[in-house]
């Protein structure tokens, strides 16, 4: 018998019994505001920043003043900003190594984490979410929803291949317990409201 | 060949004669334990949380086979790679079969448990792959060749100092480093080269869906979605436990995984995998390894409705002040110790007795796990199949039969009180007690309950349900 079959008739034979333990409902439970506020408020418990932008302020404007220093390599995957390199132009993970910041646009937010969705569709190259040092992810205030029970009700979990849910820039706390943000993915994550 | 069970008591000894590790360590635990609190008072729905947590994984087991076949089928249909293994020895070979058949040789790996169960790295290694380490803190256990002494921070018992050396001695850093950023930031830079020139990569998983063959990976440091996304082919080992029926179900697990471990509200990533991209391969391997014969223990089959939160280990008052690595185990604190008995009872027999049944690892367990009682009921199956120590039998023959005889038993306390408070303390303190190491015996107390209740109801006698009753509304 194959490892399979003997494990699932292992199972079949050890389990208890299915009528008692019936499967609940599915619950949507908790705080059910989806404002920006409570969103920007999540962001930024969890390590990640707002990018405001001032009145006739382009988002280009708004990236180079957040990001000053002169020469650094930025891919942009939304029409709303220019970058320096297309998405398009690198091929593989590893060409996508020296990109600095990537600018993408979020399928939706979580208020209740702060947390921003992405798949293939939005990424193109999903590796480029977590080579790129710096991230500026764009999310139209109307697709905010508002806790993780909401959430995974979205389309997107039925339909993205690969769909991270990125809550801040990366972090840990494995030496000696100090808090480090940007470990080994994005050294920082900004969200800019911007309707679609 | 019987392997001589665990001496935890004896490892713990070691553990706590070192101050600045056992103050570290118990501080930065229990530090855990309050943030998790602090997530707790702010949901109202957390035990509503709790208890469907608890429903949704005991219906899941209870329907495992068809739940794991539906993921099969739903993950097959997405162009996943789905495996079976039965122990560690054949996911170990699967793998090896993966990789060889790709003509893998390096293989960038994030955090897994099971992995660690299955002991695949020396596996590998033998092999001709070289396995590198990516989550931090199982990669600063890998250089230091030790086992995660927590199954969410894998090397909590360790100062920066012990990392410098570690690094100075691996990546050439300063020997001297005292900030944690820079050590971090060496990692990132020695990682980064090895995942991209990595053959293939490698995850666990937390969770797994039956409804749509997605497998999830929650983590925060970004490298389990680095190996997960950078090379062409990526493996994830799941133990068959982890499914949860339907999407929807997910989202009372991610609220309660990271609020009970570290006590953020969420991981900063948590990854969603249905298929592959196009022109890479998924490989899903479902690792049994004794799930299935536990599912089959009445007293113990709710162990797996764990989801390795470790919020049981934080708040364990024995595992703060032993460390993760005196249970000589893969899984150590509460968890480790009702969990690993079903691998090797007579090796983990004396796990169960690192506890004081203070039942706090059951109060903060996000799935509602009976851990305190299913560490009682264990003590009982050891003594039945005669695994306890011939010490601790003796003395708890010697206590039964103290206890069930009150009049030998009173003559005994006041006896024991006479003795704590005349006796010096090398009386006291010595080998005969066991107990009084590390710890100080109780102040004597002037008088017991009972000679107070004679001196006070001399008349009374025996009290009678009914003079208990009268005194109680006086």
């Amino acid at each position: 018998m194959s490892a399979r079959d003997s494990i699932l008739a292992t199972l079949r034979r050890n389990s208890p019994p299915p009528a008692a333990h019936p499967l609940p409902d599915p619950a949507v439970l908790g705080e059910a505001d989806a404002s920006p506020e409570r969103f920007s408020a999540s962001l930024l418990q969890m390590g990640g920043t707002m990018l405001d932008r001032q009145q006739g302020e382009t988002l280009d404007q708004a990236i180079a003043l957040r990001f000053p220093k002169p020469g650094l390599m930025i891919c942009s995957l939304v029409p709303e900003a220019t970058g320096t390199v297309r998405i398009e132009d690198l091929p593989t993970p590893q060409s996508a190594e020296p990109v600095d910041v990537t600018i993408v646009r979020a399928a939706f937010g979580i208020a209740e984490t702060g947390s921003i969705f992405l798949s293939e569709a939005q990424l193109h190259l999903n590796a480029i979410a977590h080579l790129t040092q710096h991230m500026v992810v764009l999310l139209d205030p109307a697709q905010i929803t508002a806790n993780m029970h909401t959430a995974y009700l979205r389309p997107e979990f039925h339909t993205a291949r690969y769909g991270v849910l990125m809550s801040g820039p990366s972090a840990t706390a494995d030496i000696q317990g100090v808090l480090i943000r940007g470990a080994q993915g994005v050294r920082s994550l900004a969200v800019c409201f911007m309707p679609q | 060949m019987r392997e001589k069970p665990v001496n935890h008591a004896g490892a713990a000894v070691a553990f706590i004669a070192d101050k600045p590790h056992l103050d570290f360590h118990d501080a930065r635990l229990w530090d855990m334990r309050q943030k998790r609190d602090a997530q707790m008072h702010l949901l109202p729905e957390w035990q509503d949380l709790r208890s469907r947590a608890s429903a949704i994984k005991e219906h899941a087991l209870a329907n495992l086979a068809d739940y794991l076949e539906e993921f099969e089928r739903n993950a097959k249909s997405n162009g996943i790679h789905v495996h079976w293994a039965a122990d560690g020895a054949e996911h170990n070979r699967i793998v090896a079969e993966i990789l060889e058949a790709r003509g893998a040789r390096t293989l960038i790996k994030s955090k897994s448990m099971v992995t660690e169960e299955c002991d695949l790295r020396p596996y590998l290694a033998a092999r001709g792959v070289t396995v590198t380490e990516n989550d931090l803190g199982e990669r600063i256990q890998q250089l230091d060749d030790q086992m995660p002494s927590h199954i969410v921070v894998p090397s909590v018992h360790k100062l920066t100092s012990d990392v410098a050396r570690i690094f100075a001695r691996s990546y050439g850093t300063d020997p001297n480093a005292d900030d944690p950023h820079q050590l971090a930031e060496a990692q990132r830079l020695a990682a980064r080269p090895v995942i991209l020139h990595a053959d293939a990569g490698m995850t666990g998983g937390n969770f797994f869906v039956a409804e749509t063959g997605t497998f999830v990976v929650c983590t925060n440091e970004g490298n389990a979605d680095l190996s997960a996304t950078v090379p062409g082919v990526h493996i994830a080992t799941i133990g068959i436990e982890r499914v949860v029926p339907r999407m929807a179900d997910l989202g009372v697990f991610i609220r309660l995984l990271s609020r009970s471990a570290l006590g953020s509200p969420i991981t900063q990533y948590t990854s969603h995998f249905r298929g592959p991209q196009d022109g890479s391969e998924m490989h899903v391997v479902l690792v049994d390894n004794g799930r299935s014969a536990r599912l089959g223990m009445a007293d113990f089959w709710t162990s797996l409705k764990c989801i390795r939160c470790g919020a049981c280990m934080n708040t364990c008052p024995v595992y703060r002040r032993s460390g993760g690595l005196s249970y000589g185990a893969v899984y150590s604190g509460p968890i480790g110790a009702i969990i690993d008995p079903t691998f090797n009872e007579r090796k983990y027999s004396t796990l169960p007795y690192a506890s004081t049944m203070n039942g706090s690892c059951t109060n903060v367990c996000p799935v509602k796990i009976n851990i305190h009682e299913q560490l009682y009921k264990w003590r009982q199956v050891l003594v039945e199949h005669h695994q306890m120590p011939f010490v601790k039998r003796e003395i708890m023959h010697m206590a039964g039969k103290l206890m069930g005889q009150p009049r030998l038993y009173r003559a005994a306390i006041n006896g024991t009180e006479t003795a704590l408070g005349t006796l010096p303390r090398f009386a006291l303190y010595n080998w005969l007690n066991p107990w009084g190491k590390n710890r100080e015996l109780p102040a004597p107390v002037k008088e017991t309950f009972h000679s107070w209740y004679r001196r006070n109801r001399p008349t009374a006698g025996k009290a009678t349900p009914e003079t208990v009753k009268t005194e109680t509304k006086a």
